[in-house]
């Protein structure tokens, strides 16, 4: 490399730099959430959601344990989460649609007290791990067979399963070990979960495990 | 180095040829008016854009209305969406078609390396811009293939050391505006749909203007044909509207446009990272077809390798596309024997390619030799 080259080199660091440093808050402007101390008054952001990119949601009644009493027996309910962004209101609400489904055994389940105590009452985000569509619970797992490309489960796994109809990811809502362990399809991880108490006999939805695209 | 680049890119600049304005006199084979054929669907398809915005509703709640309107109420307004879908339909194959035939026929060898990677890479731009206007009607199919799309670009951030960054994230919520498909994922998409285009019309201007090619050398026939091909199909096949997107529920078959169903049966198979990576190898390789092919010839049986690969990227786009519409897909089975064939394909590509050269250099070392290898290739070809 001769001599003008070189200099040609060394004079180009700079130039990209500058360029860079022009293009990151263009970058900056493409981000849709709000962040504290970025142009957005302070007490402006609605406090509950001042923490940054988590979600927030309120506690909601689901169903009675009476609804529930019966074995594979399930509640569809949609839970409402609220996100920090530049919207009139700087808060967006995000549903998050989920089911509640009765196991005729108990098992240790993360959102129930944090798996310590047993319970047979599991409680799922509906929004599939791997790409976001919403699957379904299918009490009869033949519907599954027949319906989301023709998986056929073992003896043991005869039961209620869940089932997501864009990829056909196949999931167990009842294993011991793994609740909502992945049986067939491309799901890298089992759903999220969301944590309920029970209050007076009522399931009470509290919130969900983080991470996803609503 | 520098001043090597800058020669190359004059050169290819100088045969840079994007819609096929060279070559149209040979009028006599209709593949060699795709190019114009790309040009008139586009300028159809932007000037039926401009005509919908005048009634369209880029709001969550409206949308679907808005566009109900249009195709129910407005006089003649099923014949500008009818214009403005089929047109964008008819765009997309013939970039297709026309980029097949540059391929088997070779015509992405010099001096067309650049010619080739604008088009290749104006597919790319029709697919997202395809993409985010199929998602302005807000209806289920396209709610949820938006969804699926980005979703895809969370994954990249498992990936080693660049994945810390988190850009994967940050690419999925630049698009859809926040954490949750919406509002915001609406005028985002609104705005690219339609930047593309503008900022594209913009671009080809300038081509024109440099090159001082012409813009329409369709003869008038094949302009009333084309013309007369989209009113027709858009008045027997009103443009469907699919049902109001629900963000709760996900019907059992869900599919997308036309030119997304492989990539989606693909998708079921792979591990969700690949689903990624997957289609970013297959531009890949489509942009960088002009360097990696060396061989001589331009006919497909003078380069072996390439035309399996292609006839087989060909056979997977049709039995994928097939395979998602009768919903056939066993994950156990499936992904092996795609594996397995892709594999066996690829050998067989290698075994042919082998053979071929060592023939010609048989039939080389036989021929009386010819003087210097001034003019070899076409020579021992023809």
């Amino acid at each position: 490399m001769d001599r003008r080259a070189f200099l040609k080199v060394l004079s180009a660091v700079p130039v990209l730099g500058g360029l860079a440093a022009f293009l990151a808050p263009v970058l900056r402007y493409l981000k849709p959430n709000l962040e504290p101390g970025l142009g957005v008054p302070q007490g402006k952001v609605p406090p509950d959601l001042a923490e940054g990119d988590l979600p927030k949601g309120e506690p909601l009644p689901i169903a009675t344990l009476e609804e529930l009493r019966e074995p594979w027996s399930s509640k569809f309910f949609v839970f409402t989460q609220k996100y920090p962004q530049y919207t009139p209101e700087l808060a967006k609400a995000a549903t998050v649609p989920g089911v509640a489904i009765k196991l005729p055994w108990k098992l240790a389940f993360p959102g129930y007290k944090g798996g310590r105590e047993p319970t047979d009452v599991v409680i799922f985000s509906r929004i599939c791990p791997h790409l976001g569509c919403i699957f379904n619970y299918v009490p009869n797992w033949r519907e599954v067979t027949a319906g989301y490309g023709g998986y056929v489960p073992p003896e043991d796994r005869r039961h209620g399963l869940m089932a997501c109809p864009c990829h056909l990811s196949i999931y167990d809502p009842a294993d011991r070990e793994q609740p909502g362990r992945v049986l067939s399809g491309p799901a890298p991880r089992p759903p999220r979960y969301f944590t309920y108490e029970i209050r007076d006999g009522v399931i009470v939805v509290t919130g969900a495990e983080p991470g996803g695209i609503a | 180095m520098w001043d090597r680049l800058r020669e190359w890119f004059r050169e290819r600049k100088e045969k840079l040829d994007l819609f096929d304005e060279t070559q149209v006199d040979r009028q006599d084979n209709p593949l060699y008016i795709l190019g114009q054929i790309v040009y008139f669907s586009w300028i159809a398809v932007v000037v039926s854009g401009i005509l919908l915005m005048i009634w369209y509703e880029p709001t969550t709640h409206g949308a679907y209305n808005s566009i109900l309107r249009i195709q129910k109420e407005v006089p003649l307004g099923w014949l500008i969406r009818g214009v403005h879908k089929y047109g964008a339909d008819m765009l997309i194959l013939a970039i297709t078609l026309r980029i097949y035939r540059m391929y088997f026929l070779g015509e992405y060898k010099r001096p067309n390396e650049l010619s080739w990677m604008i088009l290749f890479g104006s597919l790319v731009l029709a697919m997202i811009s395809g993409l985010t206007g199929y998602l302005l009607i807000w209806n289920q199919r396209a709610f949820w293939a938006a969804k699926v799309v980005l979703t895809v670009a969370v994954y990249l951030d498992e990936l080693p050391v660049i994945g810390q960054t988190r850009f994967g994230s940050a690419i999925a919520f630049a698009f859809l505006g926040g954490p949750a498909e919406g509002q915001g994922t609406l005028t985002r998409f609104y705005a690219i749909h339609f930047g593309i285009s503008a900022l594209l019309l913009v671009a080809a201007e300038i081509y024109f203007y440099f090159t001082r090619r012409r813009r329409f050398v369709l003869s008038p026939t094949a302009l009333v044909v084309l013309t007369l091909m989209l009113v027709v199909t858009s008045y027997v096949f009103p443009a469907e509207m699919g049902r109001r997107a629900d963000p709760n529920r996900t019907p059992l078959p869900i599919l997308s446009d036309w030119y997304f169903l492989a990539l989606y049966q693909y998708v079921k198979y792979t591990p969700p990272l690949w689903a990624g990576l997957g289609p970013g190898l297959l531009i890949a390789y489509g942009m960088l077809v002009p360097f990696l092919d060396r061989s001589k010839g331009r006919r497909p049986a003078e380069r072996p390798f390439f035309t399996v690969v292609g006839v087989m990227a060909l056979v997977y786009f049709l039995v994928f596309t097939a395979l998602i519409m009768f919903n056939i897909a066993v994950i156990g089975r499936d992904p092996h024997v795609v594996l397995l064939v892709t594999a066996a394909t690829l050998a067989l590509g290698l075994v042919l390619e082998f053979r071929y050269r060592r023939r010609r250099k048989l039939a080389e070392a036989a021929a009386p030799a010819p003087a210097p290898r001034a003019a070899p290739a076409r020579a021992a070809a023809g």
